[in-house]
């Protein structure tokens, strides 16, 4: 197995090592090469503005290599996004974690603090953006991440450093895989990359700051078809609870398929519900003084026994 | 109507007076309007490296007539232009009708001294951006791009790049992405950068592969052709209405309407009204509004395996992981 180790900057320079381990060079400061005895393929690096950069790889390997990337004194996190249709692995703290967009788990979040290693599998197209950020610009970042960590299932933290191991959401896959599509050697390429980081970027904190609102989504149609069943009920207080499946019906759905996404909404039973407002109406009607007799009631609202109602 | 003079440039000193001239106010990066002449959005935000994002998504209450006068003409504007009303941009010698279905990409030298119009109830939605010239001169030259005669092309004095055109469908729905976002914040800061180098990457992209520059076309081919575009954009949810339809409907020759076509907007007709449905189909399912069949059925497909083979196949994902990870 052919081993390299590198660093990671946000300035190009880090890039030279890795060449000379390689044994090949580095084109224009951003482009490397993989030697044909190792296989096929390239890494691209691009600075895309202060405090961001961007490292893609794109290689078919023909006999292991293990890249480790040393810690050092950069402060900077890794987003590794891997969509590579097998499984790589990342080494982190001695312990191997799959990734690749095969088993869903293809985003790995790293801190430059903590050595790992990527062992990509040999064979295999791999394919991976890893975008480099500043430490200050994530400030506010990683504060609220370390508030949330208990909500994520796979990460741990020690007191500096944290790691945190998740899904890409598909927009940014879609993004990520238009680059495939891209040559390298194209002039569009370089702003190409950097748009499409950027807007990885934004959508994983997009979707990071809106995962806390976890209001349980609807379709309107669905939403419509419950509103139309409760407002049936609250206009039917007097008669009888007609049944779960007249219900379900109405509101064009399974009975279990509307029990259960009413209680999302309502969190509240159909009957429930029904039985809570019928007793608001009876004190209503009982307040009123319109009925002489609790009996009276009781017919009115169709209970059939004056102890049970 | 109301006339304003007002300048741009590649740093943000342009924002304070254009702010005043519009009787707006700054606040952080967002101009605030006064509301009874326009209503919206007016953002700016420096990308970097001499580039300048100004994003624009108003209502107009009444005429406006924008002169521009730059005292600092050494950079060049993008306008991404998606005014869905009566929009103009003239100077001197010529007049264009800017807008959504005109032309959409005006690419202007800020030596030009140009005015627009736009008319009262138009919706603008346009992204401008300003790019110093040493910047694209500069860039040109890293990435080894023969642009013939670039010094003269970026010599003010001997040469003005006015260009109108029409963006590539790709540009249309880049900007249609950000326009769904909400303005402000570092969220939608990266996107607009990331925006910003896609829509430049497009271009570049464009010129290497030196597609016809849309202004030689005779117009009213080109205005026949964008109607044939429209009406395919308001007709996603039909089948493919044949070559000889639409040929017959723009005027033209069944070859000719092939190859303007192409020409026009780098695609077949064919595949321009794929794309497009593959897109909705791809919005619909964001929305979570309706199933992987519903929305199948929706676009016309005649089954959902054809259906999701055709968004694996455009998007390299199928449907059902798209939703699932959505």
């Amino acid at each position: 197995m052919r081993k390299v180790t590198h660093t990671y900057s946000l300035t190009p320079e880090w890039q030279l090592d890795l060449a000379e381990q390689l044994n090949t060079k580095l084109i224009d400061n951003k482009l490397i090469n993989i030697p044909n005895d190792l296989g096929e393929g390239f890494f691209y690096f691009s600075q895309i503005m202060n405090g961001i950069s961007v490292v893609y790889a794109d290689f078919t390997l023909k006999e292991p290599l293990k890249i480790t990337r040393l810690k050092s004194q950069n402060e900077l996190f890794i987003f590794h996004f891997d969509l590579s249709e097998h499984v790589n692995l990342i080494k982190i703290n001695h312990i191997d974690y799959e990734i690749g967009s095969f088993n869903q788990l293809d985003l790995a979040i790293l801190d430059n603090e903590i050595e790992s290693s990527f062992k990509a599998a040999v064979n295999e197209r791999t394919i991976a953006l890893r975008l480099l950020i500043d430490k200050k610009l994530l400030h506010d970042f990683v504060q609220k991440f370390k508030q949330k960590e208990n909500h994520f299932s796979k990460n741990k933290t020690n007191k500096k450093a944290f790691y945190h191991y998740g899904n890409i959401d598909s927009n940014s896959i879609l993004l990520i895989q238009s680059i495939k599509n891209k040559s390298v050697k194209d002039l569009s390429f370089d702003s190409f990359i950097k748009g499409i980081s950027l807007k990885v970027l934004g959508n994983f904190f997009n979707k990071f700051y809106e995962s806390k609102d976890t209001t349980t989504q609807l379709t309107e149609i669905e939403n419509d078809a419950i509103e139309k069943t409760k407002n049936y009920l609250l206009n039917n207080l007097y008669g009888p609870f007609p049944s779960l499946t007249f219900l379900a019906g109405m509101a064009g759905m399974s009975a279990s398929k509307y029990k259960s996404l009413f209680k999302k909404h309502f969190n509240n039973t159909p009957k429930n519900l029904f039985i809570e407002e019928k007793i608001n109406l009876a004190q209503k009607l009982l307040k009123s003084g319109e009925y002489s007799t609790l009996t009276a009631v009781m017919y009115e609202l169709n209970y059939s026994k004056l102890s049970y109602f | 109507m109301k006339i304003i003079e007002h300048y741009y440039g590649a740093d943000l000193n342009w924002v304070e007076h254009y702010a005043k001239q519009i009787e707006g106010k700054i606040k952080g990066n967002f101009i605030i309007l006064p509301e009874d002449s326009q209503s919206g959005t007016r953002y700016f935000l420096d990308c970097g490296d001499g580039i300048i994002a100004y994003y624009i998504n108003v209502e107009y209450h009444r005429n406006f007539e924008l002169i521009q006068k730059n005292p600092n003409p050494d950079f060049v504007g993008f306008y991404y232009n998606l005014t869905e009303g009566e929009a103009t941009v003239s100077s001197g010698h010529f007049m264009y009708n800017v807008g959504r279905w005109q032309y959409n990409l005006s690419v202007i030298d800020g030596s030009l001294e140009s005015r627009y119009n736009v008319g009262k109830g138009s919706k603008t939605f346009c992204l401008c951006i300003f790019i110093k010239k040493s910047m694209i001169k500069a860039y040109a030259k890293k990435n080894n791009i023969v642009i013939q005669n670039i010094d003269t092309l970026v010599n003010s004095q001997e040469n003005t790049i006015v260009r109108f055109d029409r963006m590539s469908s790709e540009s249309f729905h880049l900007l249609n992405d950000l326009r769904k976002l909400e303005v402000g914040g570092s969220i939608f800061d990266l996107n607009l950068r990331g925006t910003v180098h896609l829509l430049i990457s497009n271009y570049l992209k464009k010129i290497a592969t030196k597609r016809i520059i849309i202004q030689t076309v005779n117009e009213t081919d080109l205005d026949n052709i964008i109607t044939i575009q429209m009406y395919l954009i308001n007709h996603l949810d039909h089948p493919f209405p044949s070559i000889t339809f639409m040929a017959n409907m723009a005027n033209m020759s069944e070859s000719k309407f092939k190859s303007l076509f192409k020409k026009i907007t780098g695609n077949t007709a064919n595949v321009f009204f794929m794309e497009n449905k593959m897109l909705l189909a791809k919005e619909l399912l964001e929305k979570k509004q309706l199933t992987i069949s519903q929305i199948s059925d929706q676009l016309h497909f005649t089954n959902n395996s054809y259906f999701a083979s055709k968004f694996k196949e455009h998007f390299g994902l199928s449907p059902k992981a798209f939703n699932k990870q959505l």
